[in-house]
Parts: structure tokens; sequence; C-alpha cells
């Protein structure tokens, strides 16, 4: 049951070409394009990633500040006092 | 041609599963969190096992027979502390296997999706037992809480509260049952865990594209097997800084107190996986009202491949529900800050806007999608 190799997909007039392995180096610029490529996925995401994230971190930020100063009296309502 | 591991009966549903399965070229690491939880369930069934072997499940006894196996069972301290803070890792990858699951449009495969949903069900079933038994007193409070959300069940919820019960408040009887179904609700996601895989099989994996790939498939083992294996070591790994360096660090020091049914805390909260759901039930001033909500702010999932409309899979292409997809996440992120919050001013209406956001997104989505579709065609 469910597709297994040989039942997937017809294909018809497929050429390959390929390079022995003897021909080539595995890791070929896995460090002068991988790096780059690494700061070239995080920017393309980062407006979308960061954005909402970000705004949600600022309404943390300011929820917590708002308890903490409704915790405090306010000096303006004892003013009668004085 | 005709091996043994493709023509023994019994081997050859492992062959299929996890050796000879075709499987996408694509697929990322989002795609190593299935094996995670199955990895997940397996340590827990493990040290839950030996667990029981020294637990005594008696309002009594509960809480000295944790202690007893911290302090005196071989290597029982480790036992414990696998099994608590795993019950989080669980969580964790279970949180990102389904928002996998909704940021790439895996929910197309329906009945891989509900029989998730179900496992997702069971699961958080499990764990809320689980926590009932050591009978510290979030433990034991947090059971009340949970258990007479029932009486809101119209005409029958006072009758339904106490039958779950088994009595007339959370005592032995009550502590007794949910050892029992903590036991084996385990081995109940085991069989629902393996339909999950038998309808995923029949199609096989979705890809980050979206896109079928049938015509570019490689077989499971070696190229997933050695993927997952460096997953399980990185999971691994952070548990092991998690269990062995700060174990109490996602529990509540309320839990270090004996159950006492007359001395109520101060804060009453679930485990940090469950406070977004405690979050969106608070936020409904009204009892039945939250109950419905918490139930629906899991099953709104299965409203997902019900109401997708969009020509592509997934949001790799989508750009504003990307953003939206994201949002839900801070959402889902500060109703968990929410839920652990009291009940004052301003956590009230934030938890209230949140929640509204949260269920917004899954009427916002498919809107937007149709939106995109027209706009790029």
């Amino acid at each position: 049951m469910g597709k297994h190799f040989g039942e997937l997909a017809k294909l018809r007039g497929i050429i390959q070409f390929r390079l022995s392995p003897h021909e080539q180096r595995a890791f070929a610029g896995a460090i002068t394009q991988g790096i780059p490529n690494i700061f070239r996925r995080i920017w393309s995401e980062l407006f979308i990633v960061g954005v909402p994230l970000g705004l949600c971190y600022m309404v943390y930020d300011q929820t917590e500040k708002e308890h903490t100063r409704l915790l405090r009296k306010n000096p303006a309502d004892f003013e009668h006092e004085k | 041609m005709a091996t043994f591991r493709s023509t023994h009966p019994l081997i050859k549903i492992l062959n299929n599963a996890l050796v000879d399965l075709p499987a996408p070229t694509n697929i990322s690491s989002w795609w190593n969190f299935g094996s995670l939880l199955g990895l997940c369930l397996t340590t827990q069934i493990l040290t839950g096992l030996f667990l029981a072997m020294h637990y005594t499940p008696h309002v009594d006894l509960a809480f000295s027979s944790v202690i007893h196996i911290m302090r005196d069972v071989n290597y029982g301290w480790l036992l414990r502390t696998i099994h608590a803070n795993g019950a989080s890792f669980f969580f964790i990858c279970l949180y990102l296997h389904v928002g996998r699951g909704m940021f790439y449009g895996s929910y197309l495969y329906m009945m891989t999706w509900f029989s998730g949903i179900a496992l997702l069900l069971l699961t958080m079933g499990a764990a809320f037992m689980g926590y009932v038994l050591p009978w510290g007193q979030m433990s034991f409070w947090g059971a009340t809480v949970i258990t007479n959300l029932l009486s809101a069940i119209p005409y029958m919820g006072d009758t339904v509260v106490q039958w779950v019960w088994g009595g007339f408040a959370v005592d032995n009887a009550t502590l007794n049952r949910f050892f029992s179904f903590h036991f084996i609700i385990p081995f109940i996601i085991m069989a629902v865990v393996m339909i999950h895989l038998l309808f995923l099989h029949q199609t096989g994996s979705n890809n980050p594209l979206g896109l079928k790939s049938d015509t570019d498939k490689i077989p499971f083992h070696p190229y997933f097997t050695i993927k997952d294996l460096v997953g399980f070591l990185i999971m691994l790994s952070l548990m092991c800084l998690l269990t062995l360096l700060n174990p109490n660090l996602l529990g509540d020091p309320e839990n270090f107190n004996p159950a006492n049914p007359l001395v109520t805390p101060v804060h009453i909260q679930p485990e940090w996986y469950f406070l977004f759901a405690y979050a969106i039930l608070r936020s409904i001033p009204n009892k039945l009202g939250g109950v419905i909500a918490l139930l629906m702010s899991i099953l709104i999932l299965a409203i997902l491949p019900i109401w997708h409309k969009s020509s592509l899979r997934g949001l790799s292409f989508y750009p504003l529900n990307k953003f939206m997809f994201w949002m839900m996440v801070g959402t889902v992120f500060i109703l968990t800050w929410i839920g652990a919050k009291p009940v004052e001013d301003p956590y009230v209406f934030i938890g209230q806007l949140f929640t509204v956001i949260y269920f917004s997104y899954f009427i916002l989505a498919p809107v937007s999608l149709k939106m995109w579709d027209f706009l790029i065609k």
C-alpha cells in the first residue's frame, strides 16, 4: 500500500548528464558561497519574521510597564493633602 | 529485486516505513519533528515504566513515593527528571510539528491531519493527568480547576464532574484513576501514531515547495535515517542540558509542597505548554463560553483543510500570509505569557485581545490566500 519506487510516476525521454565524483570537489563553494547565502536567506525573511515577533515583544514590554505603573500610587491624587 | 526485507510479512512493514520509503529530496529540518516525537514518546514510555515500579497512586503515599524515587531508587532522580522535562520536549516538538503542518499546507493530507489532532488531544490529556500524580499543591489545585470545568456542561455538568472525580472532590479515587489513564494513554497514542503513519505513507511526505515530488524521491535509508539521527543527537543534547543543569527551570515551586485541600495557592497555573489555552479559557467571562473556547483553541485546527482555497500549497509563495503566520506565532507566545499572569489589568484586556487575534487567523488566512491568488493572476 502507498506508492513504492517504480510506481511513483511515468517519465519518458530522460537524459541525465553527470560528472564523476573523481572530477569534482565534494564541498565546492561551501564556505565562499555558503556563508553569504546564510545572510541572504536571513535578510529575505527578516521583515516577515522579525516585524510580527518584534511587535509582540513591544506589546509584552509595554504591558509589563503599564502593570508596574498601575501598582504605583499617583502623587497627583494626593495633592489636596498638602 | 525481491529481498528478505521486502518480502517477509513482518519485516516488510518496517522496511516500507524506514528503509525503502520514497521521500522527497528537499524536505528541511522542519520535517525532523515527526521522528523526534517518536523518540520523545519512547523516552516517556521507558522512563515512565520504571517510575511506575516505584510510585504509589495513593493520596497518603504518592508525594513521599516520589521523594523515595528521587533519593533512594538507583538513578531514580534521573528517571524522574527525564520524565518531567521529557514532557516539555514532547510539547516543544508537537508545537513545531503542528506549526510546520500549518505553514507548508501539510494539513491537506486530511486523515493524517485529523489523526494528528487526535494525537495532540491524547498527549495533552496524558500530560495533564501525569502532572497530578506527584500530588503536590499545583498537582491537586490544577486538577481541581480543570476538572471543575466539566460542570459547565448544561444539565449533566455536576453529575459528570462527580463521575470523573469518583467522589465529591479531587481525592484518592481521582488520583488512582488518573494514574491508570496516564499509564494506558501512551499505548493508545502508539496505536494512533501507527494510524497517522499509515495515512501519511499512502501519499508520501509533503515538501517545502508544496509541489508534487513523485518525480524526485530518494529512499528513506540512508538519507533520512542519518538526518533523523542528527536530529536525535541535537534534541538529546538539549534535553541533557536542561535535565542535568537546570531541571526545575520549567516547574512550579508550589509543587514542592504536598497537596493541601485547605490551602489554595495564590497563583494556580498549569505547566507552560498549557498556558496559551489557559489564557484563552480565562479571557471569556462566561464559564461555559470559556470551556468552549478552550476546546475550540485546539479543534479549530481541523478547519484548515476545509477552508483551504489557495492555488499553491503552503505559504512559501504568499508573503502576506507568512507575515500573518508569524503574527500567530507571536500571539501564542503572548497568550503563553498572559496565562502565567494574575487576572489583573492590563493583562485581562491583552488576553482578550490576543484571543480574538488567535481565532481570527483561521478566518483571515484563507481570505488573504484567495485575495493574493487573485492579485497575482
